[in-house]
């Protein structure tokens, strides 16, 4: 059982501690994010400047090459020709062109000696057309500017960058001065379009690459601060569980190990001082423990005379003084109730001390109660339910405080009839006690085991050193056994006490850790 | 207790003033004659001098302390002693009675059970029949209330006389603890059966040919103690 109960532990673990591997709030998922992050941020922005500055170069370059080339052959070529050209005049020009360098389409527009607007392509008719220039472009082109200081020429070359189909293009025009046609061009910018698209495949593999490297290092970077983290985890728990002397390794100088230094310090103060209470505490049940045992010498003294006091009330009456009777009376019973409670506080200190020790003997238990009822006078107020012949290896003294109390106790708050049963569940024996009163409040319940606990402050503690219960607690812990209190459902408290029916493995298992220690 | 019983004379050794007053008190009311010592040294003086029928013996005393007086009285006397001790399941029990004392009582002592415990000890050196039996080299005269073993007397205390006379009587058969507590020290039910352990040694010491391996008395495991005949 045991086993199984380790391997589910075990595996429940595993279970957790991958959880909060993958837990949204965890450290290293955390730490991770945040290196990504910064790694896509950085590679992002890196990458988006290199590419567009790298495109804006490329486009440039090759855009003021085919403009310049554009220009020259416009003046060259198209300046040459007659003012009103014909068609095949303005399609042989427009050839000409475009067999520059460059590799661009030309479109040439002009009016023939006829006034009809007459068309020159360099590809043919089915190539370059007007339609394929944007109309703003061909209004700017054909918009005559005044010639003023800082603007020299009435027309100028305009460029526009279109796409058409997915392909980019270069799109440009302008008009020969003193007139003449009006020339356009075409160009593909499609192998710089691959060019920058392989450019930005490299870039986004890059960016890539940082994300994981970043993943990787944030991992590591975890690794090396979680490590501690944990460290300190554990050695906070094992403090909590009371191993006070829980120190940590301190290595380096950063702020874990400032942790951890301070987790040392913690934890010596929290040594110190509970080294301190503790000891405080010994001592001031040590005090209890001298101080009951100091009361004993002058209370057996005073035991001995009351009880020749007592002896005297009983032989004869009318011996005394009327006067003195009662306060003798007085005295011997408190006298008696003075003993009963310097005896259980001496019996309280030395269970505090754990030096109370078990004396064992086979005992019947149902004699050994009714010897306990018999003794009391409780007998007419007393139902047992018990079968003779359920024998026990217990201490007969210790089994007679705990009835006496609990007895006692049912007697005195609940009322007869008290119901006292017997019965055995697997190696325990168990007592139950249960009375006809009113029951324990729900509030008073918990606490019925108290020393020296009061229901309420206003009422006064009844006769009783207000230890009993708790000695008969204590007593049925030192057999390994329990006491509960409830109430029962058809009324009134019940008490039950579990004891082991044979307490001697307890006092072997108790001889053999003196003689380990001694 | 009749007119021409002699009235016990016991010897009380407690260190404490108010206690021995007290108990001194007490006991003599109870019809005891009391002798009293404050310490170890001055009780086995008056031992010597006076020889009571009894002696009731603080553990606790200054000098030498009540076990050693008690074995010490031991080794010449088989005088009944009660011891008056802490605490019932203090080692105080346990040493007191492997000292050789025969009962004990627990603090804060009252007089009723000091007198009670006093007067059954005391009982127990009474004859009550007049037979004899034997158990292999071992004679028991209940007559003459002595133990021979090969012939030679054996030096018991009333107490153990009492055992080995309640044993003898059923022979064979098992007595439990708590029945030699009622039998032998008119115990009630919550006797300690420490008390018939340590006798039951102190007895094997001194009947048996090798205590360590009895034949005489032996023990039932789980019950109490039987005397057997040896085969």
């Amino acid at each position: 059982m045991t086993q199984g109960k380790q391997g589910g532990r075990g595996w429940s673990a595993v279970r957790k501690g991958k959880l909060s591997r993958l837990r949204l709030t965890s450290l290293r998922l955390r730490l991770v994010v945040v290196f990504g992050l910064v790694a896509l941020t950085a590679a992002v922005s890196a990458s988006g400047i290199a590419y567009w500055l790298n495109r804006e170069a490329v486009l440039t370059r090759t855009q003021g090459a085919v403009l310049r080339d554009f220009e020259q052959e416009m003046q060259n070529r198209a300046g040459a020709l007659p003012e009103r050209p014909s068609q095949d005049e303005l399609q042989h020009t427009a050839g000409q062109m475009a067999n520059s360098s460059q590799h661009f389409s030309v479109l040439l527009v002009a009016k023939d000696a006829g006034g009809t607007t007459v068309y020159g392509s360099s590809g043919g008719l089915s190539g370059f057309s007007l339609e394929d220039v944007p109309k703003t472009l061909r209004d700017a082109v054909n918009k005559k500017q005044g010639v003023t200081d800082s603007n020299k020429s009435p027309y100028h070359v305009y460029w526009q960058r279109v796409v058409e189909d997915g392909t980019p293009y270069l799109v440009a025009g302008t008009r020969v001065i003193g007139g003449g046609p009006t020339g356009y061009m075409l160009k593909s910018l499609e192998p710089e379009a691959k060019d920058l698209n392989s450019l930005a495949w490299s870039l986004g593999i890059a960016t890539g690459l940082a994300l994981i490297g970043a993943a990787l290092l944030a991992q590591a970077a975890a690794t090396t601060v979680l490590k501690p983290v944990h460290r300190l985890g554990i050695a906070a728990r094992r403090l909590g569980e009371g191993r006070l002397d829980t120190r940590l390794r301190v290595s380096g100088t950063d702020e874990l190990a400032d942790l951890s230094r301070t987790f040392n310090l913690a934890a010596e103060a929290l040594e110190k001082r509970v080294a301190d209470m503790a000891a405080r505490d010994d001592a001031s049940r040590r005090f209890v423990a001298d101080m009951s045992h100091e009361l004993r010498t002058p209370l057996t003294a005073i035991t001995a005379v009351t009880e020749v006091l007592e002896e005297e009330l009983d032989s004869e009456a009318g011996s005394m003084d009327p006067m003195i009777e009662p306060a003798v009376r007085l005295v011997v019973s408190e006298t008696r109730r003075l003993n009963d409670l310097v005896e259980n506080l001496m019996e309280v200190t030395r269970f505090d001390a754990g030096t109370a020790r078990l004396v064992l003997d086979d005992v019947d238990i149902a004699d050994q109660i009714t010897a306990c009822i018999d003794a009391r006078a409780w007998l007419d107020a007393v139902e047992l339910d018990a079968e003779r012949g359920i024998h026990s290896r217990l201490d007969p003294r210790r089994l007679d405080v705990i009835l006496a109390n609990l007895i006692g106790n049912a007697l005195k708050h609940g009322g007869s009839p008290v119901r006292v049963s017997v019965r055995l569940e697997d190696d325990h024996l168990v007592i139950a006690v249960r009375d006809h009163g009113p029951g324990i409040p729900e509030d008073v319940l918990p606490h019925v085991f108290d020393r020296f606990y009061k229901a309420s402050a206003s009422r006064p503690r009844s006769e009783g050193s207000g230890l009993g219960l708790s000695i008969a607690l204590e007593n049925a812990h030192i057999h390994g056994g329990e006491i509960t209190a409830a109430n029962s459902p058809e009324g009134g408290a019940v008490f039950t006490l579990r004891l082991p029916r044979d307490a001697s493995e307890l006092t072997e298992q108790a001889d053999k850790d003196k003689e380990d220690a001694s | 207790m009749g007119q021409n019983e002699p009235v016990p004379s016991l010897l009380l050794i407690e260190d404490d003033d108010a206690i021995r007053t007290a108990l001194e008190l007490s006991l003599t009311r109870q019809g005891h004659r009391v002798a009293t010592a404050a310490s170890g040294e001055d009780g086995l003086k008056l031992l010597r001098e006076q020889r009571p029928d009894l002696i009731v013996l603080d553990v606790m005393l200054p000098g030498i302390d009540g076990f050693e007086v008690c074995r010490r009285i031991r080794r010449t006397d088989q005088l009944p002693i009660i011891l008056l001790t802490a605490r019932s399941d203090d080692i105080d029990v346990v040493v007191g009675l492997e000292s050789g004392a025969d009962d004990y009582v627990v603090k804060p002592v009252q007089g009723r059970v000091l007198d009670a415990r006093i007067r059954a000890v005391l009982r127990r050196g009474e004859r009550e029949s007049n037979d004899a039996a034997s158990f292999g080299s071992l004679v028991i005269d209940r007559a003459a209330m002595t133990v021979t073993k090969n012939g030679e007397d054996l030096q018991l205390t009333p107490t153990e006389l009492r055992l080995l006379l309640e044993l003898s009587r059923r022979p064979g058969q098992a007595l439990s603890r708590q029945q030699l507590l009622r039998l032998v020290w008119e115990h009630d039910y919550l006797g300690d059966s420490r008390l018939v352990d340590a006798c039951v040694q102190r007895l094997r010491a001194k009947v048996e040919d090798v205590p360590s391996s009895p034949t005489l008395i032996r023990t039932v495991r789980g019950v109490g103690y039987r005397l057997d005949t040896p085969q």
